[in-house]
C-alpha cells in the first residue's frame, strides 16, 4: 500500500507492507533511528511519537493506519523541544539514553496540552515510557525546569 | 579551576539528545542480514531431530543453523536443551518480517524431560538431573569457615532458625541484547550491545579459534546493562560465526519477549540458617548455606552464592561462621549478575537478620547494629576481605543523623492518627568494589587537547564526564580540552570494561596516572625549549620570567622541533575498596489490598570522594529504585513444570514514573578516601544494596503498624496477596 506521512514537517510517500508497524516504518523505510524498540507488548514507550499531537506507541500502531498523519519524533527541533533536551541535559534526567526519545516526546505532549502541570500531573504524563536507569526524579524535575 | 567535586553536566548527552546516538539496531551495514532463534518451548527436553526444509524454501532465508552445524554454534549441547527459551537453531534472513515468518517453520522434535525449577527440590534425590556428567544438580559447594560457629551457636542465649529467600529478578535494561557481525575475510567487525568489549573479541576469537587480531568488537551506545551484558552470550558467538560462514554482515537483535528468555536472571539465592545472638542484642554465630539458584550452566552462580558468603559478615563483629556456598543447576536460563551481584544479597540476609534480633530482643533496630558494629577500618573481615577505610559506629549515627530516620518514624506514627499507614526501614551496608587491571592511554593532540583512551565501557552511569573532570585536574586544563573515548578494541588499551562499580575508581586512577606521566614527559620537553627548570601550573611551564604554554611545547613536539612523548599509558593494578553507609526506605501501605507503594528513600553513603554530585546522585536515585523495586514489584514466576509466566514486560512489572519515590541522597562531608589516586570507591551498585534491604523492613513496619503484630518477612519480592493475609490473619 502506498502512504504518506509527514514526519517533523517533511512528508515522505512510500509503499508498505500491510502489516508493518509504523516503528518498522519510521526506522527501518525512513531510516528515522531516534524512535526506538525496547519491547514486543506495547509496554516500555521507548517507541512514543507524537501522531497528529497525540502520544502513540508507534509499536502499536500500523504504518498504514498513520497515512495522511502528522508525526513528531524527537528529531523534532522547535522551541519547546531544545528547552526540553537543555532541561535534561542540565537536570542529568537521562543516562545510558534509551528511554530519553519517548520521555522527551511524552513530556513535550504534556507541556504542549498542559503548559503547567503539577509534579503529579509529570508522573502521570510520562508513565507510558519506562526509563530503568534514572529512577525518574531527575526526569520529573528537567520538565519542572522546562514549564 | 578545579573540576572534581563538581556538579558537571555530563559531556555525553549531547550526542544522545541531538541525533547522535547509535544503539545497536540503529547501526545498518550494507547487505545486512537477520538471524533470529528457535527456541525451546521445554524447559528441560531431547532435541530428536531439527527440520529446517521448509525454512530454507521461504523467501528470503539465506541460512538455517542447527544442532547439526556443530561448533562453535553448539547448539542443544549434549544433545538437550535445559531450559524454556533456550536456542535450537538459528534463521538468518533478508528482512525481519520474513525472518519471523521462516523462524516459525523450523520444526523440532523435542523428548520432554521432567524439569525442576525448585533449587531446593533440585538438590533432593530424585530430581531430574540436568547436566547428567556431574550426576547431580550440585554445580559447586565451598564451605567458608572462621572460629567455632557450633560452639558459639550453643553459648548463645537465643538461637534462631529460617530460610530468607531472594527470588529472581530480569535485569531488563531498556535496550534488549544485541550483536551485528561483519566479516571482511580477514577481521570480524562485531558491534555488540555488551558491557565488555574487550572480553567479548577474547571469547570470540577463542571460539571461533582466530586470532585476536582478527576480531574488532565495537560497543555501540548501549542502553543498559545493569550486569546483564557482562556474560558472553552464546547468541554473540553464533551471530560471528554466522557473518563469517555467509560473508555477509549478520544482524540480531532480541525482541523484550527473546530478552526474557536468554538474558542472565539476577538474584535468585537463598540463605538457610541459624543464628545465635545474646540477649542484649549481639549477634554470636551464623551456620548455614547460600545457596544459588544457578539455572541449567553454572556461568555465575556459584560466584554470586561465594560473593553473598563472603560479605555475609559485613562490618559486624561477629566471627563465629561457618557458611558453605551452593550453586544449584535448575531448568532456568543461566543465573548472572545484577547491579550489586552477590553484595545486595548480603546485604539483604544479614540485616534480616539484625532486624531479627531487634525484634527477638526487643531492642532498636539502630542499636542493635550500633551494638555489632565493628568502630573503623582497617579491618579484616572473616573471610579475609579487608576493608579499607571507614567510620563504622560514627557513619551509621551520621547516617541515621543525615537521613532524620527518627523524624520519619515520628511522622509515620503521627500518620497513623491520619488514616495512613506508612512504613520505615533503616539499613546499614558495607561492599565491595573494584576489581583487576584497567588502562588508559592518554594522548596530547597537536591543538593543546588531551585525548584519553580507556578500557572501561560506561553505558550511562557517566564516567567519561567524570575521567575528564579527574584529567583536567589533573593536568589543570579546562575540561572542554579533554575528550575521553571508549568502547572500540581497535583503538582503546584493552581493559575488562564495566562492572563492579569499578570504572571511575581503577579507570580513573588509570586516566590521572597517564596524565602524570604526560605530564612530566612534557615538563622535560619544556625545560629543552626554555633551557632550565620549569615549574608548571594552568596550562603554562615557567622558569623565571620564561613561559611556554602546554599547548605550544606539544605543537613544537608535532613539529619536531624538540623531541617528547606525546602519549603515556598506564596499566592500573586496582585493589578492593569498600563503601558503606545506611539506607532509609518509607512506604505507604494500603490495608484495604496490601499493596505497597515507595514514597521516600533516603541515604547517606561514605562512597570516597565524589568526583560529580550530579551523576553520583544519578547513580542512587537509579539504583534506590532497583532494590525497593526488587522486593516491592519484581517477580519472577514460574508454573510447576517450569514454564515462564513472566516473559515480558506484560507480565513482569518495571515500575513507572507514577510508583517511584523520592529521593534524597546525602554523601559523607568529610568521606574516607579510598587508596586509589581518585580516592574514590564507587557508587553504581551501593543504593541498590541499601535500598532492598531497607524496602522490606520498611513493609515489615508497615504491617506493624497497621495491625500493632510484629510480622516476619522472609522473601523478596514481598507479594501484596502475602501482605494481605498478613493483615487479616
Ligand atoms: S517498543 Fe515498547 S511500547 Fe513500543
Ligand atoms: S536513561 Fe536508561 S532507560 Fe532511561
Amino acid at each position: 500500500m502506498r502512504i504518506r506521512v509527514r514526519v517533523n514537517g517533511v512528508w515522505y510517500e512510500r509503499d508498505v507492507e500491510p502489516r508493518k508497524l509504523l516503528v518498522h516504518f519510521l526506522r527501518d523505510d525512513l531510516g528515522i533511528k531516534s524512535v526506538r524498540v525496547g519491547c514486543d507488548t506495547g509496554h516500555c514507550g521507548a517507541c512514543t511519537v507524537l501522531l497528529n499531537g497525540m502520544p502513540v506507541k508507534s509499536c502499536n500502531v500500523l504504518a498504514v493506519q498513520a497515512d495522511g498523519a502528522e508525526i513528531i519524533t524527537a528529531d523534532y527541533g522547535d522551541e519547546l523541544m531544545e528547552r526540553l533536551k537543555r532541561a535534561f541535559h542540565e537536570r542529568h534526567a537521562l543516562q545510558c539514553g534509551f528511554c530519553t526519545s519517548g520521555m522527551l516526546l511524552a513530556s513535550y505532549a504534556l507541556l504542549r496540552r498542559n503548559p503547567k502541570p503539577t509534579e503529579e500531573e509529570i508522573r502521570e504524563g510520562i508513565s507510558g515510557v519506562l526509563c530503568r536507569c534514572t529512577g525518574y526524579q531527575n526526569i520529573i524535575e528537567a520538565v519542572k525546569a522546562a514549564i | 579551576m578545579k573540576h572534581v567535586g563538581r556538579p558537571i553536566p555530563r559531556l555525553e548527552d549531547y550526542h544522545l539528545l541531538y541525533g547522535g546516538a547509535r544503539y545497536l539496531d540503529d547501526i545498518e551495514l550494507p547487505g545486512q542480514l537477520y538471524a533470529g532463534f528457535v527456541r525451546s518451548p521445554y524447559p528441560h527436553a531431547r532435541v530428536k531431530r531439527v527440520d529446517a526444509s521448509e525454512a530454507l524454501s521461504m523467501p528470503g532465508v539465506v541460512a538455517v543453523f542447527t544442532p547439526q552445524s556443530g561448533r562453535p554454534f553448539d547448539f542443544a549441547p549434549g544433545g538437550k536443551v535445559r531450559y524454556q527459551g533456550e536456542a535450537v537453531a538459528m534463521v538468518v534472513a533478508a528482512d525481519r518480517y520474513l525472518l519471523y515468518d521462516a523462524l516459525e517453520k523450523v520444526y523440532v522434535d523435542y523428548e520432554p524431560l521432567p524439569a525442576v525449577v525448585d533449587p531446593i527440590k533440585a538438590m533432593e534425590p530424585g530430581a531430574p538431573v540436568i547436566d547428567e556428567s556431574l550426576g547431580t544438580n550440585i554445580a559447586k559447594r565451598e564451605k567458608y569457615a572462621s572460629g567455632d560457629a557450633e560452639r558459639a551457636l550453643s553459648s548463645s542465649d537465643r538461637v534462631v532458625e529460617e530460610e530468607l529467600v531472594i527470588e529472581r529478578t530480569v535485569p531488563a535494561p531498556m535496550e534488549p541484547h544485541g550483536v551485528l557481525a561483519a566479516y571482511d575475510g580477514r577481521t570480524l567487525l562485531v558491534y555488540d550491545s555488551t558491557q565488555k568489549p574487550h572480553i567479548v573479541r577474547r571469547e570470540i576469537a577463542k571460539s571461533l579459534d582466530v586470532p585476536l587480531t582478527a576480531v574488532r568488537v565495537v560497543q555501540p551506545d548501549v542502553g543498559g546493562g545493569f550486569g546483564s551484558k557482562i556474560q558472553v552470550y552464546p547468541e554473540e558467538i553464533r551471530v560471528a560465526t554466522a557473518a563469517m560462514a555467509l560473508r555477509r554482515p549478520v544482524k540480531w537483535v532480541a525482541t523484550r519477549s527473546e530478552d526474557f528468555k536468554m538474558t542472565t536472571y539476577g538474584r535468585g539465592l537463598i540463605l538457610r540458617y541459624k543464628a545465635g545472638f545474646t540477649r542484649d542484642g549481639v549477634l554470636k554465630a551464623i551456620k548455614g548455606e547460600v545457596i544459588a539458584d544457578a539455572g541449567a550452566y553454572d556461568w555465575f552462580g556459584f560466584e554470586l552464592a561465594s560473593t553473598a558468603v563472603t560479605m555475609l559478615p559485613a562490618a559486624y563483629k561477629v566471627r563465629d561462621l561457618d557458611v558453605d556456598a551452593v550453586s544449584v543447576l535448575t531448568n532456568k536460563p543461566p543465573l548472572g549478575p545484577y547491579r550489586g551481584a552477590g553484595r545486595p544479597e548480603a546485604t539483604f540476609f544479614i540485616e534480616r537478620i539484625m532486624d531479627l534480633i531487634a525484634d527477638e530482643t526487643g531492642l532498636d533496630p539502630v542499636e542493635v547494629r550500633r551494638r555489632n558494629l565493628v568502630e573503623a577500618a582497617p579491618y579484616e573481615n572473616p573471610f579475609g576481605m579487608s576493608y579499607d577505610s571507614g567510620e563504622y559506629v560514627a557513619g551509621l549515627q551520621r547516617g541515621i543523623e543525615a537521613t532524620g530516620y527518627y523524624d520519619l518514624i515520628r511522622n509515620a506514627e503521627s500518620e497513623r492518627a491520619r488514616g495512613r499507614t506508612l512504613g520505615v526501614g533503616m539499613s546499614f551496608y558495607i561492599e565491595i568494589t573494584t576489581y583487576g587491571h584497567e588502562v588508559a592511554i592518554v594522548r596530547a593532540e597537536r591543538d593543546g587537547s588531551f585525548t584519553v583512551a580507556v578500557g572501561i565501557a560506561p553505558h550511562g552511569q557517566g564516567d567519561a564526564t567524570g575521567i575528564a573532570q579527574l584529567v583536567a585536574d589533573e593536568l589543570q586544563i579546562p575540561i572542554d580540552k579533554v575528550r575521553v573515548v571508549w568502547g572500540d578494541t581497535d583503538l582503546v588499551p584493552d581493559g575488562l570494561g564495566t562492572d563492579g562499580s569499578r570504572s571511575l575508581t581503577a579507570g580513573g586512577s588509570a586516566a590521572v596516572l597517564a596524565a602524570r606521566r604526560l605530564l612530566d614527559e612534557l615538563k622535560k620537553a619544556a625545560e629543552a625549549m626554555v633551557g632550565g627548570p620549569v615549574e608548571y601550573s594552568n596550562g603554562t611551564f615557567r622558569s623565571g620570567d620564561k613561559a611556554v604554554s602546554i599547548a605550544e611545547v606539544v605543537e613544537a613536539a608535532y613539529r619536531g622541533k624538540v623531541k617528547a612523548q606525546l602519549e603515556a599509558m598506564e596499566v592500573y593494578r586496582a585493589k578492593a575498596t569498600y563503601p558503606y553507609g545506611v539506607g532509609v526506605v518509607v512506604v505507604e501501605l494500603d490495608p484495604e489490598t496490601g499493596l505497597v507503594k515507595p514514597l521516600l528513600y533516603r541515604s547517606y553513603d561514605d562512597v570516597g570522594v565524589v568526583v560529580n554530585p550530579l551523576l553520583a546522585a544519578g547513580q542512587i536515585h537509579g539504583g534506590a529504585l532497583q532494590g525497593i523495586s526488587q522486593v516491592l514489584y519484581e517477580d519472577v514466576v514460574y508454573d510447576q513444570e517450569g514454564n515462564l509466566a513472566t516473559p515480558n514486560f506484560a507480565f513482569y512489572h518495571i515500575p513507572k514514573a507514577t510508583e517511584a519515590p523520592r529521593y534524597e541522597p546525602h554523601f559523607a562531608e568529610a568521606p574516607h578516601r579510598s587508596e586509589h589516586p581518585t580516592g574514590t570507591k564507587g557508587v553504581g551498585e551501593a543504593p541498590t544494596i541499601a535500598a532492598a534491604a531497607a524496602a522490606i523492613k520498611a513493609v515489615e513496619d508497615a504491617i506493624r503498624r497497621a495491625t500493632g503484630k510484629k510480622v516476619r518477612l522472609r522473601r523478596s519480592p514481598v507479594r501484596p496477596e502475602e501482605i494481605y493475609r498478613l493483615l487479616r490473619e
